[in-house]
């Protein structure tokens, strides 16, 4: 028990840099103006994918998550109940043309020298399972509650929490 | 301090509008009517029998005599107005929240001529028809300030049925009605100033200061309010919070003079923009739409009922009064957003459409002609039938306008 214990207040002390998938030529990544059925290919194989501004500079403007694409998928039904502007993104309707329209431009984010524990505080909070790191406002990698889950459980079974295989 | 008595009735009072608003709300939105159109009549409905049904008799059942709560006395209390006027601050924020000041900067020349056009052609004939009818210029600057704001529920139920929420003339119109919201509440915030203080001058430098005070600054410091809103961690203290910003934005508007709703769309603006109100906008959606925001459109049919008693004599004057309001209602919006649209190159047929999908009226005029009355603006037989007419133009402006629609559409295929 008590190594447990030292073994999960390391694991928060660790900072994101340490955790992260930095291999950033592999994330999901999708220009800003790029047609919807590119984002329906790509989500076809990951669940997620971050939209950049452009390809050099990768800074990150949104995310399209499989959420997302079930809000303009499914039928919209619209209640005159809204009031200002009104979501009209749909595929159906044609009103969802490229990744920008479809994403989610709010983005939490997190830097690559944060604790683990605080971009878990995130994940909570703003119940999300994925965060961006983020330098500058260039994506440098992602945190996924996938890999904190299969490091964490590595660790456990007498494997050191880092090891340098993906970073 | 009021007794426990007045209190219970007034909770059974909202209890009785929470479900027959939704109700009503409900079979309308069935009957693919505007819900908000189900809520008011909803309100009409219980305040006729409250005010021919329930005011103050007594009902004798074999020997048992029952006193109901006298309802119509309820209606008209403090404490019911409250969550009625807390229900439009609610509408202007979420309206604000959902207000993206980035999407408002990137929409197209088109919306904005339409916009302008669209407020500036029915405020015209609104305002010349009252000074016509012999009202004063202030009444008549509220009259045409009612017909200004689009509400686009309608139209873009329509446009979706039609398939073509897609073209430029979809955008156009979505565009247009948020921009002349925008504007419709700007300008109510003048003429609720100029109703008080004749100072218009005045007027402007407080709306100004107002701006730049709490939406300039605001925007720059709402960031790090809201960081150290968030470090207090117990459950839903941040929506504490935004409320909090919400209820002192309000006050700190009215203070400035420049009306208490102008500070709650402000207040969603701001907070809208940063990327914590992610996690708030549910909650406070759950809070209006579940709560305040059925009272207020319930209230509006209500207080049909509550002003002075109408002469018959003066029906045929009122009947007339509607019927030139909505016809420049119309009229207004068709010319107005026509000309914008033209100007801004699109076809004769392409204006017409987007000046047609502009003419439904909903929440804005209602809230525009409420704060009139509760700012004394409009008062006693007047404000009675500026507000019978409003109910009646949002009525039938929504009514009419999914088959004018379709009529202009037809022609172009």
């Amino acid at each position: 028990m008590a190594k447990q214990i030292k073994l999960i207040s390391d694991f928060y002390n660790l900072e994101v840099n340490q955790l992260m998938d930095k291999r950033v030529w592999d994330l999901p990544l999708i220009v800003e103006n790029e047609d919807i059925l590119h984002v329906l290919s790509i989500l076809g194989a990951r669940n997620h994918i971050w939209v950049v501004k452009d390809k050099e500079s990768k800074e990150l403007v949104g995310v399209i998550t499989e959420h997302d694409v079930l809000s303009i998928l499914a039928p919209k039904h619209f209640p005159t109940y809204v009031f200002g502007m009104p979501d009209i993104r749909s595929i159906q309707h044609g009103t969802a043309k490229t990744a920008g329209d479809v994403m989610a431009n709010k983005i939490i984010t997190c830097n690559p020298d944060e604790k683990i524990i605080d971009a878990l505080m995130k994940m909570v909070k703003y119940k999300l399972r994925r965060l961006p790191v983020i330098k500058d406002n260039t994506i440098v990698g992602e945190l996924t509650l996938n890999q904190l889950i299969r490091k964490y459980y590595s660790a456990t079974q007498y494997h050191p929490i880092i090891d340098d295989k993906e970073g | 301090m009021i007794s426990t008595e007045e209190l219970f009735n007034i909770l059974l009072l909202v209890a009785i509008a929470l479900l027959f608003t939704r109700i009503l709300g409900f079979l309308f939105h069935k009957l693919k009517q505007p819900v908000v159109i189900g809520e008011i009549i909803a309100g009409i409905v219980l305040g006729a029998v409250s005010v021919y049904v329930f005011s103050g008799q007594k009902f004798i059942f074999f020997n048992y005599i029952v006193t109901p709560p006298n309802l119509s006395e309820l209606f008209q209390s403090p404490e019911f107005t409250l969550f009625a006027e807390i229900g439009i601050l609610f509408l202007l924020f979420i309206s604000g929240l959902e207000t993206s000041l980035s999407k408002l900067k990137k929409t197209e020349k088109a919306s904005s001529f339409v916009a302008v056009g669209g407020v500036i052609m029915p405020l015209l004939l609104g305002f010349l028809s009252g000074i016509i009818l012999g009202f004063s210029v202030i009444e008549s600057v509220m009259i045409g300030l009612i017909l200004t704001a689009t509400s686009v529920g309608v139209t873009v139920r329509t446009l979706m049925d039609l398939h073509v929420l897609n073209t430029d003339v979809g955008a156009t119109i979505l565009g247009g009605a948020v921009i002349d919201d925008i504007i419709g509440i700007i300008l109510l915030t003048f003429a609720l100033g100029i109703g008080s203080l004749i100072d218009a001058v005045w007027i402007g430098v407080k709306i100004a200061i107002f701006f730049l005070v709490f939406l300039y600054l605001g925007l720059k410091v709402i960031d790090k309010v809201l960081f150290i809103g968030e470090k207090i961690n117990l459950p839903k203290s941040f929506l504490s919070i935004t409320l909090a910003i919400l209820l002192l934005y309000s006050f700190f508007a009215d203070e400035a003079g420049i009306s208490g709703i102008i500070g709650a769309f402000v207040a969603g603006i701001l907070i809208g923009q940063n990327v914590r109100s992610k996690k708030i906008i549910d909650d406070i959606k759950a809070i209006g739409y579940g709560f305040f925001i059925p009272i207020f459109f319930f209230s509006v049919g209500l207080s049909l009922w509550t002003s002075e008693n109408v002469e018959i004599s003066s029906f045929s004057n009122i009947l007339i009064f509607i019927i030139i309001i909505i016809s420049m209602s119309i009229i207004g919006k068709i010319v107005g957003c026509g000309i914008g649209a033209k100007l801004s190159g699109m076809s004769n047929l392409e204006s017409l459409q987007v000046s047609v999908g502009m003419i439904p009226r909903m929440e804005l005029a209602l809230i525009i002609v409420t704060a009139a009355i509760s700012h004394g603006i409009l008062t006693g037989q007047v404000a009675h039938t500026v507000l019978l007419t409003t109910i009646l133009l949002t009525i039938i402006t929504s009514l009419i306008t999914p088959f004018l629609i379709k009529a202009t559409f037809k022609n172009d295929k």
